[in-house]
């Protein structure tokens, strides 16, 4: 079945089974690795991207329900502003350890940031929350994200 | 893994293209919204091998919440965090907000639907309780009309609703309450986000000018066979003013339904005294504005 998309901001017709999950569409099918699978049951957010602006954990999303939807990965973020911050920010403050959960935590803090642009700590924890990571203890990913804030902040006021 | 093995997948445009293929199959039909529950029990057996998926999650007509007269109407294809958010829902249902906003982690709230958390009837589903002390009702697409069902009458036990095949939930509808309506929501995992639940709390109450209660409700989720209230639990408080005493009364009284309804378990010698306990902290903080 022919699904159209929009992939990382470009426009793209993808053929391929509507009931694949869309992490392995993107990863088998569009070769986009940097979207990771751990738990594939919706609890560790490694296979986290974006759909029309929410992050969803893309093990429990199948491939058909994206036609006509816009989807980011950590790919795409990588090549926004926003995504080049956060970037910044986790590597200067500790938040990549084995890098595992990373680019799932990039694309929460992506969503989050995109939608709030102040948000509170309490509002930074709870958007994590469905994103697990083994090897930081979670502090350093969000002082990076509270730093993040900061530089978009000053950025937009320039 | 592998597909979602089925034998056809079928994402209809239009509720009308919907009605249509619907009106011209007799195979099995396995709807799915978010897909959430269902990609799952796909993981652990291929149940959908013989049957048409229909995907109804992007149907424009089934997305939304909005006000009708004295009513909310829910589309099947609003998220958990569609309905958490909902301003309509926070100002008439606000106890439903709270129930939504305890569901799995943010990611998982923003593409599971609430009437999927309804039809997959699971026994841990958070948002149950909250939509028995509202006393939902579904919208009910059959042979092409629309019928409504008692949602009690839709979730049959654990796991299994009593809809037909083909039957599909386009809408829940639940009245409004008014806006001095207190409530509460109390859900206790095992940890703070992605918890599976063990027992929710979902209570609604409200007094009159003299401070008598004229309206009550409270039950517990995750600890019956299927969601459920009480008359004769609710009828302790009603025209009453809550007291210690009354309070405590509530909490025994429905704490004692779980032996009595969902027979002794193992985990009865947990959920009776911690639903006791429990509903003791809700309804004082809610009530008598005490922490117990
Ligand atoms: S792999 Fe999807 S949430 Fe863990
Ligand atoms: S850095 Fe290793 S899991 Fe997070």
């Amino acid at each position: 079945m022919k699904i159209d998309f929009t992939l990382n901001n470009k426009h793209i017709t993808l053929d391929t089974e509507p009931t694949k999950r869309l992490v392995d569409a993107i990863r088998d099918d569009l070769s986009l690795t940097g979207t990771k699978i751990g738990c594939e049951v919706g609890e560790c957010g490694a296979c986290t991207v974006v759909i029309d602006g929410e992050a969803v954990t893309s093990c429990l999303v199948l491939v058909g329900q994206v036609q006509g939807k816009n989807v980011l990965t950590i790919e795409g973020l990588s090549e926004l502003e926003i995504g080049r911050i956060l970037q910044k920010c986790f590597v200067e403050n500790g938040a990549v350890q084995c890098g595992f959960c990373t680019p799932g935590m990039l694309m929460s803090a992506y969503a989050l940031l995109n939608k709030n642009q102040n948000p509170s700590k309490e509002e930074i924890k709870e958007a994590m929350s469905g994103n697990l990571c083994r090897c930081t203890g979670y502090v350093p990913i969000l002082n990076s994200i509270e730093k993040a804030k900061d530089e978009l902040k000053t950025l937009s006021k320039k | 893994m592998n597909n979602v093995k089925c034998k056809k997948y079928f994402r209809p445009e239009t509720l009308l293209e919907l009605k249509d293929f619907l009106k011209n199959t007799s195979e099995n039909v396995s709807y799915i919204a978010g897909g959430t529950d269902l990609i799952l029990h796909a993981r652990e057996k291929d149940i959908y091998e013989n049957n048409i998926i229909v995907d109804i999650f992007n149907l424009k007509e089934l997305k939304g919440i909005k006000e009708e007269g004295d009513k909310i109407v829910i589309g099947a294809g609003a998220t958990h965090t569609d309905v958490e958010q909902s301003d309509i829902v926070n100002k008439y249902a606000k106890v439903l907000a709270l129930a939504c906003r305890s569901v799995g982690s943010v990611l998982i709230r923003n593409h599971s639907t609430l009437c999927g958390n309804i039809c997959n009837a699971s026994p841990a589903g958070d948002s149950l309780s909250s939509l028995a002390v509202l006393g939902a009702k579904l919208r009910v697409l059959r042979d092409d009309k629309i019928i409504e069902l008692d949602f009690f009458d839709v979730i049959d036990k654990p796991e299994v609703n009593k809809l037909q095949n083909k039957d599909l939930v386009v809408e829940i509808v639940i009245n409004k309450l008014d806006e001095n309506v207190k409530c509460d929501f109390f859900k206790l995992g095992r940890r703070k986000a992605l918890a599976i639940s063990r027992m929710t709390i979902s209570t609604i109450c409200k007094t009159d000018e003299s401070g008598n209660v004229v309206l009550f409700n409270i039950t517990c989720g995750a600890t019956f066979p299927k969601p459920m209230t009480f008359e004769d639990v609710n009828n302790i408080l009603i025209g009453k003013k809550p007291s210690k005493e009354l309070i405590d009364e509530v909490a025994k009284k429905l704490s004692d339904k779980i032996p009595e309804i969902a027979g002794i378990r193992k985990s009865t010698a947990y959920k009776q005294p911690v639903c006791e306990k429990m509903v003791k902290r809700v309804l004082s903080k809610m009530l008598l504005n005490e922490e117990v």
